[in-house]
């Protein structure tokens, strides 16, 4: 019956579906919670997929709903027109939205990433710097990842990533694949000079992380960068 | 980009239109009334008042405020200022002959009225209003509206009523009760939000503790794709089921897994990733879960966007230097360049209506502001200016607005503008890199 409710509430509202009433808000939370977990030990085995070329099914997800457009929605769908004498609608209330995410996540992030920064803080990794628009390693940033090759050869154990990041101009898109550009060049020199691909993880930040926040050409030079952290617990 | 450039936008246009095709006559009024068309085509429309039978005094008064911003953002009405025609507000009632024959002799198409009432009874609350609409063309009240409901939904009673009469009046199903998910800081976090369109009522999406960026709607709008830093060491693109917060990984390659889009029936997503090398735009069929690669080169392709046909994709490509919005057949073929003014061009959103496409452009002045393109090359808008980054627009599903964030105040906050650059309408005023604005469809 309650489900009914629900149900109900959310074809009145007739608009996005975000709109649900409170109570089927709160259940579907932790039934969301369970979905997922069990989805993530789904994904951990590998998805099986259809056919499809490139043999890059392993990375595609295999139980995630159809998203195609039911025939018959469109315009106006929801709305009723106006009536002469027209009778109530009644619009579900208490618009609570499910938060997507078990609570224990965001802790956990931030527990590794101290892990992390403490790491990579005691190892003296020196970060590479760019210019505007630019991914080419700079003669300063060369010194700098020499001196970066040899602690990872004194280090043999050690396993770094190398993040790229990229000042607050330009659009969040393009600067996620300039960053990736700019991780890509630090990785590749650091191979260059003798140290195992196999022990370089890249990932882009694009604009998204920067070590500095004010809008001045001081703060985005910090920010056009190559970072190498000490991976943790690993 | 306090103010907007509008007559400079036309100019520009001329300019682009000269130099293109020659043809500076017939190419001068086309850019005009594109850029103007919505003022020619709106219907007069006053609101006599939203009467309080009940209930605390701001009620009525407010429902009223929420309603002349929606029929104004509506762009199909011109809300006229009663008083100023010597028409005597909130005296109205379905009888009221006097001030109708008032409102057809001064020009006024629509008048709207109506009455809302909140009742506290215990812990119950309940709240109602009512609207109806009277047609100076045919001298007759055409209808109205009844709606009941707690009072969280009396914001939404005035969007829907809004709503029903765009729909009244053009067949399409208005904008009020459109949302825009988007991107806000928490901590050096950042999660995905969702409001209305008119900026209240933000409500969490994500709780991550690290990235999530990029947000995009289901066209039936039960879905948000977005690219997620599930182990801050690697992409994935997932999807949430918005009425019950389940989630689902669709896309984990190595790599960057970003700019995810579903096409206009839902049955294709398009997506940029690099686990073949560098970022290459793919189509994942989203029943048979397979992916077909769409571009091949050694530069990065991102950002689709479909055509509302679906047959097209718009994308950013880098080939040839800096970033430029190239145009292809939504299979991979027929791959050609659109934009060739300024040295970099990126984050293309193609029109609803099909006729433009909206993208960040860089100045001379090195400034990254919004510009709009038709997808013949032939005609361009810059629609805004002055300082600040702009970034990630995205079209009203009625294709008459566009959304999108700038830094012009300092911090990173959500804006809405009108297609022809004027009507610039801040959205966000609290939290810290609300960004990457996505607009719903309408329902």
């Amino acid at each position: 019956m309650g489900k009914f409710m629900c149900v109900a509430a959310m074809i009145l509202v007739g608009g996005v579906a975000v709109l649900t009433a409170s109570g089927c808000g709160k259940k579907s939370l932790q039934s969301g919670g369970e979905a997922q977990s069990a989805q993530q030990g789904a994904m951990a085995k590998g998805g099986a997929g259809g056919g499809g070329s490139n043999g890059a099914q392993s990375g595609v997800g295999s139980n995630f709903p159809d998203t195609s457009l039911q025939a018959g929605g469109g315009s106006g769908e929801g709305l009723r027109g106006l009536d002469k004498n027209p009778s109530e609608e009644r619009l579900g209330g208490g618009t609570l939205m499910a938060k997507a995410d078990s609570a224990g996540s965001a802790s956990r992030q931030l527990d590794d990433m101290r892990a992390e920064q403490a790491a990579s803080a005691a190892a003296g990794l020196r970060d590479v710097y760019f210019g505007y628009d630019s991914w080419t390693i700079s003669e300063e940033g060369r010194q700098a990842l020499v001196r970066d090759a040899d602690w990872l050869k004194a280090n043999p154990s050690a396993a770094i990533k190398i993040e790229g990041h990229c000042d607050e101009r330009g659009t969040t898109a393009y600067n996620l694949v300039l960053g990736e550009k700019r991780a890509k060049s630090v990785r590749n020199y650091l191979v260059e000079l003798g140290v195992s691909a196999n022990r370089l993880s890249v990932v882009s930040y694009g604009k998204e992380r920067p070590f500095c926040a004010e809008h001045a050409e001081s703060c985005y030079q910090q920010n056009r960068r190559g970072h190498l952290a000490v991976k943790a617990g690993k | 980009m306090t103010q907007t450039t509008f007559i400079g936008a036309i100019l520009s246009g001329l300019l682009v239109l000269a130099g293109a095709v020659g043809i500076l006559d017939s190419g001068a009024a086309d850019v005009f009334l594109e850029a103007t068309r919505p003022d020619f085509q709106k219907i007069s429309l006053g609101v006599v008042g939203i009467q309080n039978t009940g209930g605390p005094d701001w009620l009525g008064g407010r429902i009223e405020e929420v309603l002349k911003k929606d029929v104004k953002r509506s762009l199909v009405f011109d809300l006229v200022d009663l008083p100023s025609l010597g028409i005597k507000v909130r005296e109205v009632s379905n009888g009221a002959t006097a001030i109708f024959k008032q409102a057809a002799d001064n020009g006024v198409s629509l008048l709207v009225w109506g009455k809302a009432s909140l009742k506290e009874t215990g812990k119950e609350a309940d709240a109602t209003m009512e609207g109806f609409v009277y047609d100076s063309s045919s001298d007759e009240v055409v209808g109205g509206k009844r709606y009941a409901g707690s009072p969280s939904v009396l914001r939404l009673m005035a969007h829907r009523f809004a709503d029903e009469l765009v729909f009244r009046y053009t067949g399409e199903p208005g904008i009020a009760r459109t949302k825009i998910t988007y991107v806000a800081g928490q901590g050096s976090a950042r999660e995905l939000f969702i409001m209305d369109y008119d900026g209240y009522d933000p409500r969490q999406l994500t709780a991550d503790g690290f990235l999530n960026l990029m947000p995009r709607w289901s066209p039936d709008r039960r879905f948000i794709v977005f690219t997620a830093y599930r182990n801050r060491n690697s992409q994935d693109i997932d999807m949430i089921e918005l009425a019950t917060g389940k989630r689902w990984t669709l896309i984990s390659y190595g790599g960057l897994n970003i700019t995810p889009a579903l096409s206009p029936d839902g049955n294709f997503l398009a997506f940029a990733s690099s686990y073949e090398g560098n970022s290459e735009l793919y189509r994942l069929d989203t029943r048979t879960k397979s992916v077909q690669r769409l571009t091949v080169n050694p530069s990065g392709d991102l950002s689709p966007s479909w055509s509302p046909t679906g047959r097209e994709l718009a994308f950013t490509s880098d080939r040839g230097g800096g970033p430029q919005i190239f145009l292809m057949s939504s299979d991979g073929t027929n791959v050609r360049r659109l934009t060739f003014e300024g040295d970099y061009n990126a984050a293309p959103a193609w029109s609803p209506r099909g006729n433009w496409i909206a993208y960040v452009c860089r100045t001379p002045r090195k400034e990254y502001k919004l510009c709009v393109m038709s997808p013949d090359g032939q005609k361009r808008m810059q629609l805004t200016t002055g300082p600040g980054v702009d970034d990630s627009p995205s079209w009203s599903p009625d294709g008459r607005h566009l959304v999108f964030s700038s830094t012009a105040d300092g911090k990173s906050h959500i804006y809405m503008i009108n297609a022809d650059g004027k009507d610039l309408e801040r959205l966000t005023f609290e939290g810290t890199h609300n960004s990457a604005p996505a607009w719903s469809p309408a329902s």
